[in-house]
């Protein structure tokens, strides 16, 4: 196991930011992290990491404890943070040249892992321009050579393309995607397409796991389709003998095969006298599994 | 880990370099000084310690050159905060004092390097003892590290720039014109005078400069430091809680 979470809690002046979060990470998977913002997502990054300290609660990465065997965890984890960490004022390869130094590279060693990583991640070209003058997903890039360049077994992105246009975002799964098998990844995200690439995800919610599988199994854990109606009146949903949700906008109706099951919703709200405005159904994305889940669009959140 | 050092050492050493009116700038307060009021007060025929005035702030002014430099540049603490560069060096693989041991080598370098500009120009004006420039740098070096270690103490523990410049600005002068650089201090202020770290370096640095001092030379070296230790220190302390 890559990383092996136990019933992980912290409190911020008495909120709780994480409740209870228990996972586990085999080694070599892609590992995302669902959640909207203020989830607990950014926290449980922080914990891993070890640039905080839990509450209650136990965590192993790389097989050591984060609290405990801090520097240990430190030597075999690479991080990208959420917002910049490089020194704007350098350059990519000095930026690369410090941190080889900080963990423990040096000399034709050190030169030979910085060259490669920048070949790697396509920065060969740009190595002696300031990172300041570097767009945004150029410095994205860098900080993810700069985070694998000492060989970390585990990798953590913290929203790794927050921000950056389809392209680059594009460009960057390329990179995490090309890891796969080598190195274990683990990530957070709220954007469900990028969910979806991970070998398995959990969805977190106001500090709480609600569901944790490969994307493929969330979606057929809630059934063949999912039928949303938007009646006048929510009696409608007491009046359905079926898996029914009812959110802020919909009565969620999952359900088998949905084309045999839509007459018949119209027949019980005709029997109960209530008017359906709208109705549609979808086969489960990962997005229905979030709403399903949490009981609202991740959107909103 | 001696390579976390010297990997900060070289980061801080890198961007002074690279920021050339960062260099021409915290130079030019001192000058400023030595110009207006070591010339002022030289034509008014002002003595100190049987020296004309411009003799007499010399190493004043070099001292408070790599004073001030130093303990302002502790605010890049703040500034890698806010940028995000910080969180490189917390989650570095080795203990957070090794960091700042090299960030506080390689910034008190790059001062006592103003220190030394400054020196080149107040000998363009004044002569001062040419052998006593390379002990007045190592005078340099040490304060450096002293007011350094302070300021990045002062760094790690407060939340906003404005904070830094507060509590700086307030120590700043007052630690100057009591240290006996522009004039002997009056009996009545003796005792901060004395309590005054750097007091003692600018008295060692007249000694090697002019020949000059107030204090047994020897006690003053001791005096610095174990200030630079005792500030040093501090800053480790005030570092590690960064969250």
């Amino acid at each position: 196991m890559a990383i092996v979470v136990k019933n992980l809690v912290k409190t911020f002046d008495g909120i709780k930011a994480l409740n209870g979060v228990s996972f586990r990470v085999k080694r070599g998977e892609i590992f995302g992290f669902l959640g909207p913002n203020g989830a607990g997502k950014t926290t449980t990054i922080k914990i891993l990491t070890t640039l905080m300290k839990p509450t209650e609660g136990e965590a192993y990465v790389a097989g050591y404890d984060v609290v405990e065997d801090a520097v240990e965890v430190r030597k075999r984890i690479g991080i990208v943070f959420q917002d910049c960490s490089v020194d704007k004022y350098l350059s990519g390869w000095e930026n690369l040249y410090i941190h080889g130094l900080i963990y423990g590279l040096k000399g034709d060693l050190l030169r030979k892992r910085i060259e490669e990583s920048l070949k790697f991640i396509g920065l060969i070209e740009f190595k002696d321009v300031e990172v300041r003058k570097y767009s945004g997903g150029m410095m994205r890039r860098l900080e993810i050579a700069r985070a694998l360049m000492h060989k970390p077994e585990i990798l953590f992105l913290d929203e790794p393309t927050l921000g950056l246009d389809p392209q680059t975002r594009a460009k960057i799964w390329e990179f995490i995607e090309s890891l796969r098998g080598d190195v274990t990844v683990f990530l957070t995200t709220h954007y469900i397409d990028e969910a979806e690439n991970c070998d398995r995800i959990a969805i977190i919610d106001h500090g709480e796991i609600v569901a944790i599988g490969k994307p493929e199994d969330l979606k057929r854990r809630i059934g063949g389709d999912l039928i949303y109606v938007k009646p006048n009146d929510y009696r409608l949903a007491k009046a359905i003998n079926a898996d029914v949700k009812v959110t802020r906008d919909y009565v969620i109706i999952n359900v088998n095969d949905a084309s045999k099951i839509l007459p018949e919703i119209f027949e019980i709200a005709n029997s109960v006298g209530v008017r359906i405005e709208e109705i549609k159904y979808t086969r489960p994305t990962l997005n229905d599994v979030f709403l399903y889940y949490t009981g609202r669009e991740i959107r909103d959140a | 880990m001696l390579n976390v050092v010297y990997a900060m050492f070289y980061r801080q050493m890198r961007r002074f370099f690279r920021a050339k009116s960062r260099l021409i700038g915290t130079i030019l307060t001192p000058l400023f000084f030595f110009l207006f009021f070591g010339m002022g007060f030289r034509a008014m025929n002002v003595r100190f310690l049987g020296m004309d005035y411009a003799t007499f702030i010399a190493p004043g002014i070099i001292v408070m050159t790599c004073f001030t430099s130093s303990f302002i540049g502790g605010v890049s603490v703040i500034w890698d905060k806010e940028f995000g560069f910080l969180k490189e060096v917390l989650i570095a693989p080795a203990p957070r004092s090794y960091a700042i041991l090299g960030r506080v080598i390689g910034d008190s370098l790059t001062s006592t390097f103003q220190a030394f500009m400054m020196l080149l120009l107040i000998l363009l004006i004044v002569k001062i003892n040419l052998e006593g420039i390379f002990p007045t740098l190592i005078v340099c070096f040490i304060t450096s590290l002293a007011f350094n270690s302070l300021g990045v103490a002062i760094a790690s523990s407060v939340r906003s720039m404005e904070g830094f410049h507060l509590i700086t600005n307030l120590l700043m002068f007052p630690l100057i014109f009591l240290s006996g650089a522009f004039y002997p201090v009056p009996d009545k202020y003796k005792i901060i005078f004395y309590m005054n770290p750097l007091t003692y370096s600018v008295d060692l640095a007249r000694y090697f400069t002019t020949g000059i001092s107030l204090i047994e030379p020897f006690f003053d070296f001791i005096v610095i430091i174990a200030s630079s230790i005792a500030f040093l220190l501090l800053a480790t302390l005030m570092f590690e809680r960064i969250e």
